[in-house]
């Protein structure tokens, strides 16, 4: 299943499911197609992803977007299976890039994988670099992880990825120690870990959380330019819609390990259909990035555990209907986005 | 670096102190210096000259000063029982414990490390239940207990090793097992939850997104990461090592300082004991200031 971009819909021509109401011509980079990954143990078995599809394009940012819990990270990780398991465990759905199942990989064709073809860049850089070893050691290791290179190749090519990444000084920084860094150059050097290998897709899992607000934009800035420049797919998790509103292409709202509205950036933060990204953009006051930052809805997030039947957020809902305790509502397109829900916001 | 220096100074300033305690504790201790050397029917009037003559009628401190004299000018003096030159006894029974301490501790890091990674990274499986068990014993059995029962199976069942003595290879495995057996079950024990606790951290799961293999991750960064409180304890298992020299060396007959210092002890032997009692206790501090030091080394923040 496939989430669209065209802006154009036309429900009569829906393809098998509802949700593939537009096909897009290209195909996409990386799909994740009703992904579940879930705890598995001794006495208990719950999902925490329920069914999430995404696509990701080359040349475009994907912003993930939703509260704390709804299961951002854990789809992110489990893209390369970076998921801890036990207990963790993917259950369902498969996860396609350039049509291969990444659930079906080795463990070493996933190796191989890790960092040449798909990286991921994590929240808080300072506890992300191991604090015994250089910067240039770790991206020599992680070049020569990948294929044969002389020390110097090596050496070149961590230089040449620093200075990618937005680094001043690459020489400099290239033997220096993480302590040494600050939060803004220890997230460029992340930058500069995911891209030595030249990857098509980053994932980027709130990279500009842990920073200040000045290194926040120069980081979006240079993976929108990484994006234009390399025709990369960048998928960015984030809480921020203000994020979302300065460099993300299109949008996908999560709620509870589940997608409930995703279309392109503008169309959801301009009308948003569902509910609960309606209250999310109610909330904020204006898309400015310090104020942005999702802040719940009313009401209490259901654990995992306590997910029934019908509408997951039918207990915050005020739009609720009857069938919204009973019917598990579908992602089904709803004018230029698409939307899960019974009683959509006009 | 002036880290380095204080801990050096502070070395010195310890020795100091630490040998004039040996040099009071065995003079107080009671006990009958002249037994070991008069005949029995010595009258006490030859007992007090001979005292005179070894210069232990004079007040402690001043002994000690003489004592410290003497050694700077690299006279170590004689022995009390048999009068043979001290200098000449310490080459000998050094280099012995050396060979045994120096054994112990490659096993202990050997063994130690390897089986406290694997226990780690295959916790929770019968490997791990395995290794903690195995280092729970090291721990429980008392040493002389752990010598009594390998003398029994190796040297008196199976006959493959000598019971006790020295000679080649051979008579350095049960001796060097027994001094090792309470660092390796330690060193398990610390290696397993240092390396738990590096696992948690997120660079793992960096390096991991990077592509490194498993190999790499864990013999380099995990390992590395672990290894600083181990080497940071280095230094204690020198010094637990001489501790239980004392006593393997004995049950082993292994002719070295350890067994040197239980007899010069039991027959009041003081020139004896003072000095290997120093020789122990310099083993010790040196193990600590080492350990300190490379602590230092392998951690970057505190080496720049
Ligand atoms: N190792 C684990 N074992 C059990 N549950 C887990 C584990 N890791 C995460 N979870 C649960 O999975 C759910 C989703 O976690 P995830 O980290 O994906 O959320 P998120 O959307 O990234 O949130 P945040 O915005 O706080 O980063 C949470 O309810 C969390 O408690
Ligand atoms: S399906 Fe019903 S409960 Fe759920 S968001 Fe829509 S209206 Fe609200
Ligand atoms: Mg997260």
């Amino acid at each position: 299943m496939s989430s669209d971009t065209d802006p154009i819909v036309d429900p009569g021509t829906s393809g098998t499911t509802p949700v593939e109401h537009a096909t897009d011509a290209r195909t996409p980079l990386l799909e994740i197609d009703d992904l579940r990954v879930g705890v598995k143990g001794d006495n208990v078995a719950y999902d925490i992803v329920r069914g999430v599809s995404l696509s990701l394009y080359d040349n475009e940012i994907l912003a993930v977007v939703g509260e704390s819990g709804c299961g951002k990270s854990l789809t992110a990780l489990s893209v390369l299976a970076l998921h801890q398991s036990p207990p963790l465990h993917i259950t369902g759905g498969a996860i396609r890039y350039r049509g291969v199942d990444l659930t079906t990989l080795s463990a070493a064709e996933m190796r191989a994988l890790r960092g040449a073809e798909i990286s991921m860049i994590f929240q808080d850089p300072m506890s992300a670099l191991d604090p015994m070893f250089t910067v240039g050691s770790l991206l020599t290791s992680a070049v020569r992880a990948h294929r044969k290179a002389s020390k110097a190749e090596a050496r070149n090519a961590a230089l040449e990825a620093l200075a990618d990444a937005g680094i001043e000084d690459p020489r400099r920084r290239f033997d220096e120690y993480p302590f040494q860094l600050s939060g803004g150059v220890s997230q460029r050097v992340m930058i500069a870990l995911a891209l030595v290998n030249d990857p098509s897709v980053i994932i980027a899992d709130e990279p500009t959380t842990a920073l200040d607000v000045t290194v926040q934009a120069q980081i979006l800035e240079r993976l929108r330019m990484l994006k234009e420049e390399r025709k990369m797919g960048i998928m960015l998790i984030t809480h921020n819609l203000g994020v979302v509103a300065a460099v993300a292409d299109r949008t996908a709202v999560m709620y509870l390990g589940e997608v409930v509205e995703t279309g392109s950036a503008q169309d959801v933060l301009a009308v948003p259909h569902h509910p609960y990204t309606n209250g999310l953009l109610a909330a904020v006051p204006r898309l400015n990035s310090k104020v942005a930052d999702l802040k719940p809805v009313m009401g209490r997030v259901p654990q995992p555990q306590e997910i029934t039947a019908g509408c997951a957020f039918r207990d915050r809902c005020e739009r609720a209907l009857d069938r919204c305790a009973t019917e598990h509502p579908v992602l089904a397109p709803r004018h230029r986005t698409s939307v899960r829900c019974h009683n959509p916001v006009d | 670096m002036t880290a380095i220096l204080k801990r050096v100074a502070l070395t010195l300033v310890l020795l100091f102190a630490s040998s004039f305690a040996v040099f009071a504790a065995i003079r107080l201790s009671g006990g009958d210096v002249t037994a070991a050397r008069l005949p029995a029917s010595a009258t006490a009037a030859d007992r007090e000259l001979f005292l005179q003559q070894v210069g232990l009628d004079q007040p402690i401190v001043r002994q000690y000063f003489t004592y410290l004299g003497n050694m700077f000018r690299g006279d170590l003096g004689n022995s009390l029982t048999n009068n043979a030159s001290i200098s000449a006894l310490a080459v000998d029974k050094m280099r012995n414990s050396l060979i045994l301490g120096a054994a112990a501790l490659v096993l202990v890091f050997a063994i130690g490390i390897p089986l406290g990674l694997v226990a780690a990274l295959r916790r929770n499986s019968w490997v791990d239940t395995g290794i903690t068990s195995f280092s729970v014993a090291g721990m429980a059995i008392p040493n002389f207990w752990l010598a009594l029962i390998l003398i029994y199976i190796f040297a008196i069942q199976f006959q493959v090793l000598p019971a006790a003595g020295q000679g080649g290879w051979r008579y350095l495995v049960l001796p060097s097992v027994v001094l090792a057996a309470e660092g390796v079950a330690l060193t398990v024990r610390m290696t397993r939850s240092a390396v738990l606790d590096t696992l948690g951290n997120d660079f793992v799961r960096t390096l991991r997104a990077a592509g490194l293999s498993n190999r790499r991750i864990y013999l380099k960064h995990v390992l590395r990461n672990s290894l600083l409180p181990i080497v940071s304890l280095a230094g204690l298992r020198v010094g637990q090592i001489v501790g239980y020299a004392l006593v393997v060396e004995v049950i082993f007959g292994w002719p070295g300082v350890g067994q040197t210092l239980v007899n010069a002890v039991l027959r009041r032997d003081y020139p004896v004991v003072q000095f290997f009692a120093l020789v122990l206790v310099v083993v010790v501090t040196l193990g600590n200031l080492a350990a300190s030091i490379g602590y230092t080394l392998v951690n970057p923040r505190l080496r720049k």
